[in-house]
């Protein structure tokens, strides 16, 4: 399985696919996980994927079969 | 009695819905100026908290992985060495600012000791130090564009 984490005040809640089986369910999760991780950097936060277990800061292209990503929420000073 | 107590509670305290079986929430959607320091918003209850604080702990630790999660539970802390300034050091506490930390002989960029760093919308201490954790360590660049250097250590006012 892979998953998208996304942080918020909830602490955190997941967006979860099977990347191993194409189903329309399958392509709309990871439609939707791309969608949410490039409009997540639109608006200034980064995203972190698992990297060897890893998190590492990550500014590649979504990859679907990617096993965890993360977003990080934008930060400010003061 | 018990199945009464059962149904009284039920009947007048909504309880708390697992993160999970909520529709997922966008925080960079939304404006949080409205929201008082080290608050979720008026809407959180202590139930709230307590469950959006033990969700934060199981992605820290997953994130921090588990040396680093062990080092900060047993110190309070974890340093991360800067890339950008020889001989400094930047010390991460749970909800706390940023403690520079400098080798005798290496002097500061900043002015004062401490950076103030918040996330910009509301998040449990312990998800956030795992984000501040990860800014430090691989993009220390925005660490350094971001902080407020200031002269005393205080909570963060965006966490809670």
């Amino acid at each position: 399985m892979s998953r998208l984490i996304i942080a918020n005040r909830r602490g955190h809640q997941v967006l979860e696919w099977d990347p191993s089986v194409d189903t329309e369910e399958t392509r709309e999760a990871i439609a939707e996980a791309e969608r949410i991780i490039n409009d997540a950097r639109l608006r200034g936060c980064a995203v972190s994927r698992k990297v060897e277990g890893q998190h590492v800061l990550d500014t590649g292209r979504f990859d679907p079969a990617a096993e965890e990503y993360q977003i990080i929420a934008p930060i400010a000073g003061g | 009695m018990a199945r009464f107590f059962d149904w009284l509670l039920r009947r007048h305290v909504e309880l708390p819905i697992a993160a999970q079986q909520r529709a997922i929430e966008l925080p960079w959607t939304q404006r949080w100026y409205h929201i008082p320091k080290r608050s979720a918003g008026w809407d959180f209850r202590a139930e709230d908290y307590q469950a959006a604080r033990m969700n934060a702990r199981m992605v820290a630790k997953e994130t921090l992985g588990p040396d680093a999660w062990n080092q900060v539970r047993r110190a309070g802390y974890i340093d991360v060495p800067s890339r950008r300034f020889p001989g400094l050091t930047y010390r991460l506490r749970i909800g706390r600012r940023i403690e520079v930390r400098c080798r005798p002989g290496v002097d500061s960029p900043w002015p004062f000791p401490y950076l103030c760093i918040n996330p910009v919308y509301p998040l449990p201490e312990e998800e956030f130090f795992a984000h501040l954790y990860l800014y430090a360590r691989d993009n220390e660049d925005e660490i350094i564009r971001v902080g407020a250097p200031q002269p005393w250590d205080q909570r963060l006012g965006r966490t809670f």
